[in-house]
């Protein structure tokens, strides 16, 4: 079964816009996703507290009442049920700078990748009623650009390294898509994350349509290769900065995310316990959350992430900020 | 300050007959402004920023330093070079080039102080993030063709006020104290541009008052000072005027430096930031929001340790220039019974702001002045016009001050097309926020003036603070903050960032949570509310959720750093971070992080300690100085020495290793 998780409009919630310098870098994407479960899955409570301290989580409704199964047949699960009603940006299209990256995560097979671009930049479009979108970036598994360098403070927010990187076959097969996507119009320009001069150099003799950027971490050592500056300057390739983890969706984060815990939004069971010992432990969980079955069962594999901007443009104003994330539940 | 009026300017005694004339006109403009404007939507940021000097003169052999007078004869200079002409620059009141279709060359434009001259960019800054890398070079470029068109001895230097300012000696070329429009003991009515604008503005001022203006800044107390403190320079056996009475009557008060003239505040040098806004809504939104960060950017920014030779208890120049205009009669300080004035009036005409004016769903009545005076009839008649109330009560608050210079040939005739009369009152109501209506007759938009910065010795530092204003509103607009607090704690604040390095040991009332609250969506369709009308984002309109809880549960004090850098417990975000959060969201390019970093980090260094404010700067340069005596005494060749280290750090921003305290190691770059 696919699971299909989103976040709306993460700028709603506060919780997403914090930022610690101790948490991990792809805390904005979990606790968009956590506040946006949330929202959905716990009843409406009137006079939260003013200054948004809450007090005990109110107890939350069977996922099915706010989740959606394609009624088609397809097994497509969503988390919540999806709704673009609402959604639509304000201003005309040219007003908007819209970029979407896209990361391809480790351990999902890379053949489907064709699908899975057109799916996420489809699933962005229909979010914020736009026909194209400025800037589409796409950020491979396991790679770095600076994996030479040794910048301790940057390493650690690379978070847990699960992949190596893939053979460059396959990311010139991925980037077809992309120039398709180009030449249909949907995408105006095309960007790469985290390539190192030596990889972009690769990866340049083998395009047809050149990324126009490449996006680099480096919030904590400003300092980039010069290599790769000279490259990027001759080639008319933007360096522009970012601050997502590579690897933005380890093992076991959409466990936790869609699992029975205090934490979970109780969309998965528990995955090798007895139901004894679950009762044991989440007691309360199982009585107010799964009365009528015990979430979903399973092992989750999740493909994509994608994150998505619309900022106006003479304004500096972000407007729209969310993700998707896609993953495969197989039993 | 535009000065192309001239006419002839009314004493107080006939312009006070006028004033409610005045007003009166002032308000149709307004209206007409009003309903010209208030469908304006979509404007671009457009932002600007004003740099003001103080012009200095060296003596290099006798090892002085005086304020320079010349402000007219730069300006014509500047006006008459014709390379800065062709290149769109100049001065707009004498002479400007042609617009360019590139970045045009930096204006320059006249100051209330002789010995001033302020700067702007020669147009506009957008958000493109290159432009906010330009500010810095602009700022320098403004300050050397500055440079460029004054004597070799003279200096544009960019300390608030002059250390010297007010010791009857101090100014080339020197005049006697003691004029008949300031009747100032310590400084000449030369002091003040000629234009006769400004010395009409101060002869008003104090004839409104019915005495000189009266500044008395609490003296630091050093090992060797006297107790109590009495100003030795006050004179007492002056009997030019009738307000030399004033020090006889007591003006000047123990443990005080005193001070007696609109130069003293009004020849002290501001960082000040306007913004367009998108329309009218956001523009009051903005209003609102940036109220109460004023107090904590004046903290940040300190840099008045010292007036008039004597080193002071306060860091902040802002009470004094408060004090410097306030033409408050002792019916309206509440000194004697109201018999002939109309109100008391808590505030000077230059002071923080007593208004909240957005109709967003947030703002709770209990945040609003209980204080606030306004005039109901002008009220009534802009409600009347169809202006909401909180609008009408804002502008009815402004125009309960009196117009001071009134130029008898603008009395004849209305005219609708023009806001001579409306600028009157809004441009002479000098609070730390301004909300300013589009100029007639040009497509500018709705604009929000941030004023309470002080300006800082060198461009890299007054281009950080400027463009952590413009990122701060960003961010903002785009995560819909919410710093709501009630208006007299803002004025509280305020008293608060004056105290000695109160950026470190003092703790100002700030909303615990800025953030937009969680949410609960049925069906996709939030149910908490946002800021109401016009918000940024396509959230659905809803019903505002009643707040519950008291308004003493929104807030708490804070220090500055955890104001700036957030609290560790998981509390107060912090304002860095949130910018640094809006700058994820965004596409910007290494280098221009790299840069905003660098600026980030120093408004950062400032809030934490690890960098210095130029007030503490200069207090430990003076505390060090051979010719300090302990005795809070700043002398002649020390304040040589000190204007000096000024410019030295204005040229090298510390890459010389000096005043790294104050600027950090990061101005290695060349």
């Amino acid at each position: 079964m696919k699971l299909i998780l989103s976040t709306s409009n993460l700028l709603d919630a506060g919780s997403s816009i914090r930022r610690d310098p101790t948490q991990k870098s792809n805390a904005e994407l979990v606790s968009s996703f956590r506040a946006n479960f949330a929202a959905h899955s716990h009843p409406q409570t009137n006079g939260s507290s003013s200054n948004g301290v809450s007090k005990q989580p109110p107890s939350r409704t069977n996922y099915k009442a706010w989740t959606h199964m394609a009624p088609d047949g397809r097994q497509e699960l969503e988390c919540p049920k999806l709704d673009f009603e609402h959604s639509a940006l304000q201003e005309e299209r040219e007003q908007y700078d819209i970029t979407v990256k896209l990361f391809y995560l480790p351990g999902a097979p890379t053949e489907n990748r064709a699908t899975q671009t057109k799916e996420a930049v489809k699933l962005v479009l229909k979010e914020l009623h736009m026909p194209s979108i400025d800037l589409l970036i796409i950020s491979f598994p396991g790679i770095y650009f600076d994996e030479e360098e040794d910048c301790p403070d940057k390493i650690s927010t690379r978070g847990p390294v699960e992949a190596e990187p893939e053979p460059l076959e396959s990311q010139i097969e991925t980037w077809k898509t992309l120039e398709a996507l180009h030449e249909e119009g949907v995408v105006k320009k095309l960007g790469i994350a985290e390539f190192g001069h030596d990889r972009l150099v690769s990866f340049l003799e083998r395009t047809t349509i050149r990324p126009s950027v490449d996006q680099i971490n480096l919030r904590d050592c400003c300092s980039v290769p010069k290599k790769l500056l000279v490259l990027a300057k001759s080639r008319g390739i933007e360096l522009l900065v970012h601050n997502d983890s590579s690897n933005v969706l380890p093992r076991g984060t959409l466990r936790e995310l869609l699992g029975p815990g205090d934490e979970g939004a109780g969309v998965l069971a528990e995955p090798t316990k007895t139901g004894e010992k679950r009762k044991s432990l989440h007691g309360e969980q199982v009585k107010n959350g799964d009365a009528d079955g015990e979430g979903l069962k399973g092992e989750v594999q999740p493909l994509w992430v994608v994150k998505y901007t619309a900022v106006v443009k003479n304004r500096g104003v972000v407007e729209n900020k969310g993700y998707f994330a896609v993953a495969e539940l197989s039993g | 300050m535009g000065l192309l009026a001239v006419g002839t300017p009314l004493e107080w005694e006939e312009a006070k007959k006028s004033a409610s004339h005045v007003r009166s006109w002032g308000i149709e403009q307004l209206l007409a402004l009003w309903r010209k404007a208030k469908g304006k939507e979509r404007d671009a940021l457009l932002w600007g920023d004003e740099i003001e000097y103080l012009v200095v003169n060296f003596d290099d052999a006798e090892r002085n330093v005086k304020l320079s007078l010349r402000q007219a004869d730069i300006l014509h200079a500047l006006a008459s070079d014709p390379e800065l002409i062709r290149q769109g620059g100049g001065v707009p009141d004498l002479n400007q080039g042609e617009p360019k279709a590139d970045r045009p060359a930096p204006t320059f434009h006249p100051e209330f102080g002789r010995f001033m001259l302020e700067a702007t960019p020669g147009k506009p800054w957008g958000i493109g993030f290159k432009d906010l890398l330009d500010v810095e070079q602009d700022m320098k470029l403004r300050r050397k063709i500055a440079k460029e068109h004054m004597e070799s001895s003279e200096f544009p230097i960019t300390l608030t006020t002059f250390p010297l300012l007010g010791d009857r000696k101090s100014i080339t070329p020197f005049y006697p104290p003691s004029g008949s429009k300031l009747r100032s003991q310590f400084v000449p009515d030369e002091i003040a541009n000629p234009h006769i604008r400004f010395p009409t503005l101060a002869a008003n001022i104090r004839a409104r008052r019915g005495r000189k203006v009266e500044l008395n800044v609490p003296v630091f107390h050093d090992t060797n000072t006297t107790w109590p403190f009495k100003d030795p320079t006050v004179d007492y056996d002056m009997h030019n005027w009738p307000e030399d009475q004033d020090v006889r009557n007591g003006a000047a008060k123990d443990n005080c430096i005193y001070m007696d003239a609109m130069a003293f505040g009004m020849g002290s040098c501001c960082l000040q930031i306007t913004f367009q806004a998108k329309g009218i809504e956001e523009g009051r939104k903005m209003y609102d929001q940036l109220s109460p960060l004023g107090p904590i950017l004046l903290a940040l920014t300190a840099a008045t340790p010292i007036y008039k030779g004597f080193l002071a208890d306060t860091d902040v120049r802002w009470n004094q220039i408060s004090r410097a205009v306030d033409d408050r009669t002792p019916e309206e300080l509440g000194e004697k019974p109201l018999k002939s004035d109309r109100w008391r009036i808590p505030k000077s005409r230059y002071a923080s702001n007593s208004t909240y004016i957005s109709q967003d769903s947030r703002l709770r009545p209990e945040y609003l002045d209980p204080d606030l005076v306004v005039d109901e009839d002008l009220k009534a008649r802009l409600v009347e016009g169809g202006m909401d109330d909180r609008l009408a009560t804002h502008f009815a608050h402004l125009f309960i001050r009196d117009p001071i210079v009134i130029f008898a040939e603008d009395l004849q005739e209305l005219d609708l097309e023009k806001s001579d009369h409306f600028e009157n009152l809004q441009s002479t109501n000098w609070q730390h926020m301004r909300f300013k209506p589009p100029p007639p007759g040009n497509d500018t938009g709705w604009r929000v003036e941030v004023r309470p910065m002080e300006i800082q010795i060198t461009d890299f530092e007054n281009a950080a603070f400027s463009v952590f204003v413009v990122l701060i509103t960003r961010a903002i607009l785009s995560f819909d903050l919410n710093f709501y607090l009630p208006i007299p704690r803002t004025t509280e604040n305020m008293e608060t960032a004056h105290r000695r390095d109160a950026v470190l040991n003092d703790k100002f009332y700030f909303r615990k949570d800025p953030l937009p609250p969680p949410q609960t969506k049925i069906n996709g369709v939030s149910s908490t509310p946002g800021s109401g009308a016009n918000t940024p984002r396509s959230r659905v309109p809803s019903r505002p959720s009643t707040p519950t809880g008291p308004v003493e549960d929104e807030y708490e004090l804070m220090t500055v750093n955890e104001i700036i850098n957030g609290k560790d417990d998981g509390g107060f975000p912090g304002l860095i971070p949130l910018v640094e959060s809006y700058l994820d969201s965004v596409n910007v390019d290494v280098e221009t992080r790299c840069e905003l970093a660098q600026y980030l980090d120093l408004i950062k260094g400032r809030a934490s300690g690890r960098l210095w404010t130029a007030a503490k700067w200069i207090r430990r340069y003076v505390a060090e100085h051979k010719e300090y005596k302990q005795d809070s005494v700043v002398g002649d060749e020390l304040v040589y020495d000190l204007v000096k280290a000024a410019e030295r750090i204005t040229v090298h921003e510390g890459r010389d290793g000096f005043a790294k305290e104050m600027l950090g190691e990061c101005r290695e770059r060349p």
